[in-house]
């Protein structure tokens, strides 16, 4: 039986999302809302460790009230209850503050033996909540697994780094994030997407987790926005016309005299 | 908490190379902030080498436990040492170890972290570190500064170029002993990756291809024409993710590798803004899609309209012949 919490972030398709260049806002309007992509794993590597072992998987979401629907959806897939973390206060929360919430959520309401997590979320890449949060609740941390086993009272996982893999194990209660490589997500039924309706749904708010507004949301931040801009590499911008037999010369010549291709 | 407590820039990575890239922007940093440049070197690093890079002082972490990463050892021995020394700055390395490691230390100190940066500059009046990142999927860059100190960013390879060594650079070698506590973690084993040649983060040119590439099959080409130009093959994120043509390590974006090559061929790619964002510290991009409204062609140095199974074979047979020559 192991007590899994899984941390589901809802996010905007990021491969829709336009830049109003006047405005310099990021367009969100008819933009849908999904799960984080690497979220997604952490579910399925949640549900693959309880039909293995037994136990509960509590999903938790921290974001506006249509995030419900990301929650929903995991447990479609075979959470067996969401909460749902939502309050106009948690508005503008940095990663700490974000970490803050969450850590209030794990330990004054529920139990566990493993938070698993994205490495990072589709929107921000940040891959910071996880590690504050570990360090925040005390707890020892996995990140980037790619494969991951419960062996007793142990988490052992394999992190991928850049030149090597890492067999890495902690004793649980611990906190793992996990990569996109580390299994396939799967997709819910019909029958169960129905089923989930029926699954418990909690909601709570910063008073709920007893949270004061110096923790949370943009006063409880420990970083700072300063402001926007509109990314935008200054590139030359040169189209090369004609057919491939004469335009391919031309820019290898180019490329040759620019000293960025050396030919033997 | 005042800034006139807190002095020093220090720059940290367990990747040689990184370190020295580190270095150089932080020499720029020292300077105009009147103050010493740290390199924090742990296990056998050669300081000399730093110090000729720009170091003006290195810690030389003797432990030997602290050898081998470990993010709860590192956690300790940092805060350690930063309660006792204090720096205004830190730049830490954006590898996969240092991401794991920068947040963690970041809440034990209770500082603001910015991961990822893209850029990096003092504010006018020299009190904050500015630093930019891309959010928003890569669409927006926020600029973000912390509110306590040390300000803590994590800076991936490419982005900042060593300076010159100079041999004859003086600097100051201090042994340390940070105190730490037994790990949480436990490395039992590590497994080195199939070697495959080059990485497409070291590389100096890049050949790399999208969707456009229609079959598997059709990554020979694309092998050849790599081959020709003495370049590393990478690929776009639905590559890897989706159809596993080619390992997760040989995909460019936001999410896969940031790469930094002299040139980067970018082949049936339509440049999705993750995708962009993963090869904008590349010196040169050229662009070949056969839709005229690709938005890599927003992006790109040289843009080629035309299909690429066309181009390619012309882009081999040019290179071949201008190579003679």
């Amino acid at each position: 039986m192991v007590k899994i919490i899984v941390l589901v972030k809802q996010v905007f398709q990021t491969a829709d999302l336009k830049v109003d260049r006047a405005s310099k806002t990021v367009v969100t309007q008819g933009v849908p809302r999904v799960i984080s992509e690497t979220d997604k794993n952490a579910v399925e590597e949640a549900i693959r460790i309880k039909e293995k072992l037994g136990g509960k998987i509590t999903a938790i979401s921290l974001g506006p009230p249509e995030a419900k629907e990301a929650l929903r959806e995991v447990l479609a897939m075979g959470a067996d209850e969401g909460c749902l973390l939502t309050d106009a206060a948690f508005q503008g929360s940095d990663a700490h503050a974000t970490a803050n919430v969450l850590a209030a959520a794990v330990t004054k309401i529920l139990e566990y033996d493993l938070i698993l997590c994205g490495a990072y979320s589709e929107d921000v890449y940040a891959f910071q909540v996880g590690p504050r949060l570990a360090e925040i609740c005390n707890l020892p941390q996995i990140t980037y697994a790619v494969k991951l086993t419960i062996e007793g009272d142990k988490a052992v996982a394999e992190r991928d780094l850049e030149n090597e893999r890492q067999v890495v194990e902690a004793k649980l209660p611990c906190l793992v994030s996990v990569s996109r490589e580390i299994n396939e997500p799967r997709l819910p039924t019909l029958m169960a997407i129905m089923a989930a309706s029926k699954k418990p749904m909690n909601t709570w708010t910063a008073a709920d987790l007893k949270l004061e507004a110096h923790e949370i949301g943009f006063n409880g931040s420990l970083n700072e926005i300063l402001r926007s801009t509109v990314s935008a590499g200054e590139r030359k911008r040169v189209t090369l016309q004609g057919e491939p037999k004469d335009v391919a010369p031309k820019i290898v010549k180019t490329l040759l005299e620019e000293g960025v291709l050396t030919v033997s | 908490m005042s800034s006139q407590e807190h002095n020093g820039v220090w720059v940290f990575s367990e990747s040689p190379q990184l370190m020295l890239e580190l270095l150089g922007k932080g020499r720029k940093f020292a300077d105009d902030l009147g103050t010493e440049l740290v390199s924090i070197a742990i296990g056998d690093v050669d300081a000399q080498k730093l110090i000729q890079h720009g170091a003006d002082k290195v810690l030389a972490v003797t432990n030997p436990e602290l050898k081998t990463f470990q993010v709860d050892t590192y956690t300790d021995a940092f805060e350690n040492l930063i309660g006792e020394r204090k720096p205004d700055i830190l730049l830490i390395g954006a590898t996969r170890n240092g991401l794991e490691f920068a947040p963690r230390l970041a809440e034990r100190l209770k500082t603001g972290c910015v991961t990822e940066a893209t850029r990096l500059e003092l504010d006018a009046e020299k009190k904050f570190l500015l630093v930019d990142r891309v959010s928003w999927g890569g669409n927006l860059t926020e600029t973000h500064v912390s509110r306590a100190k040390p300000q803590i960013a994590t800076v991936a390879r490419g982005l900042f170029t060593p300076i010159a060594p100079d041999s004859a650079r003086k600097g100051e070698v201090v042994t340390v002993e940070p105190k730490f506590k037994p790990p949480s973690t436990k490395l039992v084993e590590t497994k080195p990756k199939t070697a495959k040649g080059v990485k497409v983060t070291d590389a100096a040119v890049i050949v790399s291809f999208g969707r456009g590439v229609r079959k598997k099959e059709d990554m020979a080409i694309v092998e050849q024409l790599a081959k020709t130009m003495g370049a590393v093959v990478s690929c776009s994120r639905p590559i890897a993710e989706d159809l596993h043509w080619l390992p997760e390590d040989q995909y460019v974006g936001l999410s896969g590798q940031k790469v930094s090559p002299k040139l980067y061929l970018a082949l049936g790619i339509s440049g999705q803004i993750q995708h962009l964002t993963g090869i904008r510290n590349s010196r040169v991009i050229v662009a070949v899609n056969n839709d005229p409204k690709a938005p890599i062609f927003e992006y790109s140095d040289y843009n080629i309209v035309a299909d690429l199974y066309q181009m390619i074979p012309a882009l081999i047979e040019a290179v071949r012949q201008l190579g003679k020559s």
